[in-house]
């Protein structure tokens, strides 16, 4: 008697068909779902799906996904079943190993960004923008949000989407000739009705965007929402070195794989006096009944297994076993690691510019980038010829009417100084 | 007996045995304007970050280590082909910017996957875009809102209604849209009260968002008058995704007249969920409601795949870029390999349910005594002991502790879901274990767990008392 058989006869029924005996049979249905497979042809037929992918020989692209390098042991840790088939530590005396790296998570995104408190992830940069400004509506009720003019059209729509329920009006802001954001332009819009402005940097554009430093001298009594790039926080001023109220970004460049972009991790940081307004999980510090050092998700009243309807936000799943890739990344890199990374790609980009102004594409701006290029270049059949990826249109990403024929090449720590070269020769030809 | 690891692990910024990544020096020549003035990360040797970490994961319960039946969270087993394959270079080293002539592979597996999500629901189109289950009510409610600004009944329309027993995320996730939360009693059957839900629907109603089987493990055989009522309102009905892995094969949303599905693919197809996430959390429409998911979708051309923008109604983007690829290609691969099993999983899952239900039932109270689905709730209330005290008392075993307090409308309850992963052996000894926590002194219970990493937590004091980054070692110095 084989093992369903007896729990089939326990139960007292015939056959396992009538443990549906309470679906009615006229919603009953039958769907071929195809031979099962064994695992051998599994994997070769995946294989073969894979192999239609024409990887390029050179890759440009970027503008918040990166091709960086991943230690080894980043993949390893996060590939420790202990980690990667846990759920939810919702036992806290049996999840201690989950629970203290995303302490540790939280605070290594908290110095890196020297912002207070850091929650324990959100999906992804662009839904951690817009949980930011929905955090900043909670906070101070105010119903406008001030985001700049080139700002990503899929950022946008995410916001747009995110606010849909509160009484907020979105307003764009300028910039300047040279590619920063027009201080004269932002202040003329800040109000007593300014919920939360929100600035990015490197810009959209791609710049070190220096005004950003001081948004926080005009913003009145508005919040201060900062998108940043993480690895530029290995040289760059952090958002909390600045006045950022909520200070938000995309993970993915920490350990990450591109994966066609997900899954991705959002990082959200705030100043502490917020904490009880933020969305998403908390781990704090707590201590056992014999005193030793223990973890617990906590604050979980803002939550919405708790306060259902009332809840700071709809999260349940996040993002836990990429916050644990970009611990391990962090910790294996150092202080002196992620700088020379960010100098790196700083480098790298003004060697791109000077070789694509030589071969007669011209930046459209002067300034200090840190991955993204903005060229004056429409000629991107001749990428796809020669087997490069890159040459992103502005007007792909972004409605912002500005430079019409601009398209942008990034690098990263890994890209070749040859392949700027070779990209300088192809496209000047 | 069972016995988790313990290290005292100390914090890693305070390590201090010296960074070893190396790269060489390169030039600096920016301005001081733009520097930060100190950065301190952890300065530790690679081998002490391996250690730490593995240190670390000895104190970490999982679904590899052993029976972990969370009901409502539906925790099986993880095959490792699944990983296998998202580990391949050509999948995971994709831009999500990249032209889509040079990924027709990956293009391909979104496309499928659409399809059979499609097919498995019952329901004509698909988007891959949400990021978890929550993320994909949010998807779902917004093109409920949408669907009803373009019908110009948006000003009429701001409630969505919801069962007592749903998940906390459904009334987050109405809400977070801007919709009023109508909250609709369950019966004495734990089923929804069709004449609280008759009261409960007006011209203003939008939706109603219900999980069948619901989360007491009990199909709503009423569904078809459910649906009724909802459409003769004008209403629409929404399918939660969640308790999807107990009907696949047998029924469908669709047949039961669900308009909008959301599904959790870590759920149903079995992708391993990292401490809490990532997750992935696809919509399904019926066709009239296709114009408005998200964009982009994949489309399937003379063979060849390409991303589609031009939804006329679109919702626009709920995530940064393609959803979580990463998943969708691990449930993917389980769909591949399963095939028509996944029906037999179904199966299974569901005669485990009431195998353990039926046998807990002489020590427990199991309210609403009719077949189970996936997963079953029992109320410790009469036994005297408290759900937290027990569920305490079986991590001492090396067992996961079932989901507590949840449904809300259920006495101390414990939820349990066995899922298909599991065999008589592990859920007999399982049994056992839940019936022996009704037979030592209550102060064993009170004083437990013992064996694990740590005994139990304060959770009062990490309240009050706020800690949420480690300490500064330089603060003192």
């Amino acid at each position: 008697m084989t093992e369903t058989d007896e729990i089939l006869q326990y139960l007292n029924i015939s056959s396992d068909e009538d443990l549906f005996a309470d679906i009615p049979g006229r919603l009953r249905v039958s769907m071929d779902l195809g031979s099962p497979m064994d695992e051998l042809s599994l994997i070769n037929s995946i294989s073969k799906t894979a192999g239609k992918n024409i990887p390029p020989e050179m890759n440009f692209l970027g503008n918040g996904i990166y091709d960086r390098f991943i230690p080894p042991l980043v993949d390893e840790i996060i590939g420790r079943n202990e980690f990667l088939t846990s759920y939810t530590p919702y036992q806290p005396e049996i999840s201690q190993g989950i629970l203290h790296s995303l302490f540790e998570y939280q605070s290594i995104i908290s110095d890196l960004t020297e912002m207070d408190v850091t929650n324990s992830s959100m999906y992804d940069g662009f839904t951690s923008l817009a949980e930011a400004v929905r955090m900043a509506y909670r906070i101070n009720g105010r119903n406008e949000v001030l985001v700049p003019e080139n700002i990503y059209r899929s950022q946008l729509s995410i916001i747009e989407n995110y606010v849909i329920g509160l009484n907020l009006r979105i307003i764009k802001y300028k910039f300047g000739n040279d590619g920063l954001i027009d201080m004269e332009d932002l202040k003329s819009k800040i109000s007593d009705r300014t919920s939360s402005i929100v600035v990015a940097n490197p810009n959209f554009f791609g710049l070190i965007d220096e005004n950003s430093f001081h948004v926080s001298e005009i913003k009145k009594d508005a919040l201060l929402i900062t998108y940043y790039d993480p690895v530029s926080l290995g040289l760059i001023i952090p958002p909390g070195g600045y006045g950022t109220d909520i200070a938000v970004a995309e993970g993915q460049q920490l350990g990450i794989h591109m994966n066609y972009g997900g899954p991705l991790l959002g990082l959200f940081s705030f100043k502490k006096e917020y904490v009880h307004r933020s969305p998403g999980r908390l781990i704090g510090l707590s201590n056992d009944n014999a005193g030793r050092k223990a973890f617990v998700m906590t604050l979980q009243a803002r939550e919405q297994h708790i306060r259902r309807s009332k809840a700071m936000s709809n999260i349940c799943s996040n993002q836990a076993l990429l916050a644990v890739a970009s611990l391990a990344y962090l910790s294996i890199m150092g202080s002196d690691g992620l700088k020379k990374i960010a100098l790196i790609t700083m480098n790298k980009s003004k060697r791109m510019k000077s070789a694509l102004s030589h071969a007669g594409v011209a930046p459209v701006f002067n300034g200090i980038n840190f991955s993204d290029n903005l060229f004056y270049f429409d000629r991107q059949e001749k990428l796809a010829a020669n087997n490069i990826s890159g040459g992103i249109r502005l007007s792909d990403l972004s409605d912002y009417q500005g430079y019409k024929n601009s398209a942008f090449f990034s690098v990263t720590e890994k890209t070749a100084d040859e392949s700027i070269e070779r990209l300088a020769g192809i496209i000047g030809e | 007996m069972y016995k988790q690891a313990h290290y005292d692990e100390d914090f890693l910024n305070s390590f201090n045995t010296g960074n070893d990544f190396y790269m060489e020096d390169v030039e600096d020549t920016y301005p001081v304007s733009i520097k930060r003035k100190k950065l301190e990360l952890p300065n530790v040797r690679s081998v002490d970050v391996s250690r730490h970490f593995t240190r670390l994961s000895e104190m970490n319960y999982s679904v590899d280590l052993g029976m972990y039946p969370l009901g409502s969270c539906t925790m099986k087993f993880n095959p490792k082909y699944a990983d296998y394959v998202a580990s391949f270079p050509q999948f995971q080293n994709v831009h999500p910017l990249e032209s889509e002539s040079r990924i027709q592979g990956t293009l391909e597996v979104m496309y499928r996957l659409q399809q059979l999500l499609v097919k498995i629901s019952g329901m004509d189109f698909a988007s891959l875009q949400p990021s978890a289950g929550a993320h994909g009510e949010f998807t779902g409610i917004l093109i409920v809102r949408k669907f009803f600004e373009v019908k110009g009944e948006l000003d009429k329309r701001d409630e969505i209604i919801i069962p007592d027993s749903a998940h906390g995320t459904n009334p987050a996730s109405a809400a977070m849209a801007g919709f009023k939360v109508v909250e609709v009693p369950s019966n004495s059957k734990g089923l929804v009260d069709i004449d609280a839900l008759k009261a409960a629907v007006t011209p203003r109603t939008a939706a109603f968002m219900i999980t069948n089987p619901n989360t007491l493990g009990i199909f709503d055989d009423q569904i078809v008058e459910i649906a009724d009522i909802i459409h003769k309102n004008g209403s629409l009905l929404y399918y939660d995704g969640a308790n999807f892995n107990a009907i696949l094969g047998i029924t469908t949303p669709g047949i039961m007249g669900f308009d909008i599905v959301h599904f959790n693919l870590h759920k149903t197809f079995a992708t391993p969920h990292g401490g809490g996430g990532p997750g992935a959390g696809p919509v399904a429409v019926k066709a009239y409601l296709k114009e408005y998911l998200p964009v982009p979708v994949v489309v399937m051309e003379n063979g060849k795949y390409s991303l589609y923008y031009g939804l006329k109604n679109s919702i626009g983007k709920v995530s940064s870029y393609n959803g979580s690829y990463g998943v969708v290609l691990r449930a993917y691969a389980y769909a591949l390999k399963n095939g028509n099993n996944l029906s037999l999983n179904a199966r299974r899952a569901v005669m485990n349910s009431n195998y353990m239900a039926r046998k807990l039932s002489a020590s427990f109270e199991i309210p609403y005594k009719t077949l189970k689905k996936h997963e079953f709730v029992l109320s410790t209330a009469r036994t005297g002991r408290r759900a937290l005290d027990i569920s305490k008392f079986i991590l001492d075993y090396g067992i996961h502790s079932p989901t507590t307090y949840f449904p809300l409308i259920v006495k101390e309850a414990m939820m349990i879901e066995p899922t298909e992963s599991v065999t008589k052996k592990d859920m007999d000894y399982y049994i056992d274990v839940m019936e022996k926590a009704l037979e030592v002194p209550e102060d064993t219970l009170k004083s437990s767990p013992v064996n694990t990493s740590v005994g139990r937590i304060d959770e009062i004091a990490a309240a009050r008392n706020l800690i949420l980054k480690w300490p500064d070692p330089f603060e003192n110095s």
